[in-house]
């Protein structure tokens, strides 16, 4: 399948600029954990996902799930884009008075499905809104998201036998593979391997992609929509920090600042204006 | 439809069928707890509302916030501790926090509930971790009655509700029919101002018995139901508590943090009275009938009865 991905790529990108200014304006936030994820969610907001950013809880929504909840700076910036907020709120990123809140809180901001942070949930709360659809008969799709790291938490694999079971075609859950965790190499701290055999023994429609690939991703998300009677995983293989030359393979930008050289340089490579 | 309406446990699935007869977005969530609450009724008639997804407590009740956040209404019931205890960060973080409208339904409320089961399956605590969760209703109907009445008067509340159950064994209190008065205490006995009885839940024909016991001794009580532990009735009780002076506050729960620990925030911030918390004295219970397992963990008649004499004499040495 061929797909014209400049425009996601492009979107991909913005995302990522957006990240960078809001961690840098902030001062804090999750920069690496946020662009492992940005071409999966540019993919989810600008081409596959049916959302009215008018009519935010429109109830035949597409709806998505962070369940890694610390990479929401890459979705609030995919929000805003998208038109649900002005982008010039991004900066607000974990300050008093903001709609933006350190980990996502759906009733605050416009756009949000769900409220996410502590990790292992998202997964659960995506069956919910999947076996919701089944019994409201819509026929929206729900996305999550899920850290590699994240697989240690028991709840993942609680829904994942619970969604494998009820045959939910309409959950998709991306793994965000990036290898590492906030203490070091997901190998080294916890192990989850191997991922898909895992997912494939709960009865799980599986693939593994490049996560930054966005003809991949597309494609990957094109199977899993045409798989109706099995749940869908999708292991994105991705870079923690991909993008920016001097964050990938350094995992302290797992939760860091940016300061005025690193910033400048970022928006060098990230083709934006520092 | 047979409608059994002895216990709470039936009185939960009767309420939902209730529930679910008027409206379209009533769905039961179990964890492997359709028996315990003898729900096969309810699953005959709407099987398509019934989410069965097996032992596991914390997926319940993240599922529920997915259901709840879609538009619908679910009602999760399981043994109260694995709801409170296990999936505790699941009800605040992702249903109480965000304001679902999600129903747990906890059974097992007490020593009472628990009985013969043991610690593992007593839940004592269950009522003081919720009181800690911003924004949760706590309820604790006295009866099966009440546990449906109490699902009606609840179904419409923006964000969580807990209601306490027991194990299928309570007495009746209250008239079949009688509604639930959510938010507000009643008062059931009125025949002096001595001391307030204040209880809720299996316990509250004790307090009834006690009262009458201390009546026979020339000692006129109000017995106060505060059913509603959260929010409380905090203007109800401080006018009981203005014209008593002191309370027993009667739970089968720990004193700490639930209703007697209420009752106590409310006399330290709002009215001066003298207070004796009966209940489990920070410990655990043990294997037993329910009935003796009340009176050997200090909620019998006579130690309610006690409980009056010692508050009220608290009460005149003061004033002495």
């Amino acid at each position: 399948m061929s797909h014209d991905t400049a425009y996601l790529e492009e979107c991909a990108r913005q995302i990522r600029r957006d990240v960078v200014e809001m961690v840098y304006r902030s001062k804090d936030g999750h920069p690496s954990p946020s662009f492992s994820s940005a071409d999966i969610i540019a993919s989810l907001y600008f081409e596959v996902m049916n959302l009215d950013p008018a009519n935010p809880s429109w109830e035949d929504r597409d709806r998505f799930v962070l369940s890694k909840g610390h990479a929401c700076p890459a979705l609030y910036a995919a929000l805003a884009r998208r038109g649900y907020f002005p982008p010039e709120e991004l900066t607000t990123l974990r300050t008093l008075n903001s709609h933006l809140q350190g980990h996502p809180y759906q009733p605050k901001t416009k756009g949000l499905d769900a409220t996410t942070g502590s990790l292992g949930n998202g997964v659960s709360i995506g069956l919910g809104m999947a076996l919701a659809g089944r019994i409201m008969k819509k026929d929206y799709q729900v996305y999550v998201i899920t850290g590699d790291g994240e697989l240690g938490e028991g709840l993942i694999w609680e829904a994942a036998m619970a969604a494998g079971h009820k045959k939910l075609g309409n959950l998709t859950v991306f793994i965000d593979n990036n290898g590492y965790q906030s203490g070091g190499c997901v190998q080294d701290v916890s192990g989850p391997y191997p991922i898909a055999d895992k997912w494939e023994a709960f009865n799980w429609h599986t693939q593994t992609i490049d996560g930054h690939d966005m003809s991949q991703i597309l494609d990957a998300l094109e199977r899993a929509r045409a798989v109706t009677d099995r749940p869908s995983a999708i292991i994105a293989q991705t870079v923690k920090g991909k993008g920016l030359s001097f964050m990938v393979g350094d995992n302290t930008w797992h939760k860091r600042v940016y300061t005025d050289e690193e910033y400048a340089q970022a928006m060098k490579e990230l083709g934006g204006k520092a | 439809m047979s409608r059994i309406t002895d216990s709470t446990r039936e009185g939960f699935t009767n309420g939902l069928i209730d529930l679910a007869q008027q409206r379209d977005d009533i769905v039961f969530v179990s964890t492997d707890s359709l028996m315990v609450v003898k729900g096969q009724p309810f699953l005959e008639r709407w099987p398509e509302r019934v989410v069965e997804l097996g032992i596991s407590e914390q997926n319940g009740v993240g599922v529920c916030a997915g259901l709840a956040s879609s538009g619908l209404t679910p009602y999760i019931c399981t043994y109260a501790g694995f709801l409170t205890m296990r999936a505790c960060e699941q009800m605040r973080t992702f249903v109480a926090y965000p304001k679902l409208k999600v129903r747990f339904i906890g059974a097992n409320g007490g020593l009472f509930g628990g009985n013969r089961e043991g610690v593992s399956h007593q839940f004592i605590e269950d009522i003081g971790i919720l009181r800690t969760i911003p924004g949760f209703t706590i309820l604790c109907p006295a009866d099966g009655g009440q546990v449906r009445a109490a699902m009606k008067a609840s179904v419409d509340i923006e964000g969580p509700v807990y209601i306490r159950i027991g194990s299928g064994r309570e007495e009746q209190v209250f008239p079949p029919e009688t509604p639930f008065p959510l938010g507000k205490i009643r008062v059931l006995r009125e025949y002096g101002d001595d001391v307030a009885l204040v209880a809720h839940g299996f316990v509250l024909n004790r307090v009834l018995k006690a009262a009458e016991e201390l009546k026979a001794m020339g000692v006129m009580a109000k017995v106060v139901e505060a059913a509603t532990v959260k929010p409380l009735d905090g203007e109800g009780l401080a006018q009981v508590l203005e014209a008593t002076g002191c309370a027993v506050t009667v739970e089968d729960h720990t004193v700490v943090g639930g209703l007697g620990s209420a009752v106590a925030e409310l006399i330290a911030d709002r009215v001066p009275a003298h207070l004796v918390r009966l209940g489990l004295q920070d410990t655990y219970g043990e294997s037993g009938f329910p009935e003796e397992l009340l009176d050997t963990y200090g909620m019998s008649v006579s130690d309610i009865v006690d409980g009056a004499l010692r508050v009220i004499g608290k009460k005149k040495k003061k004033k002495d």
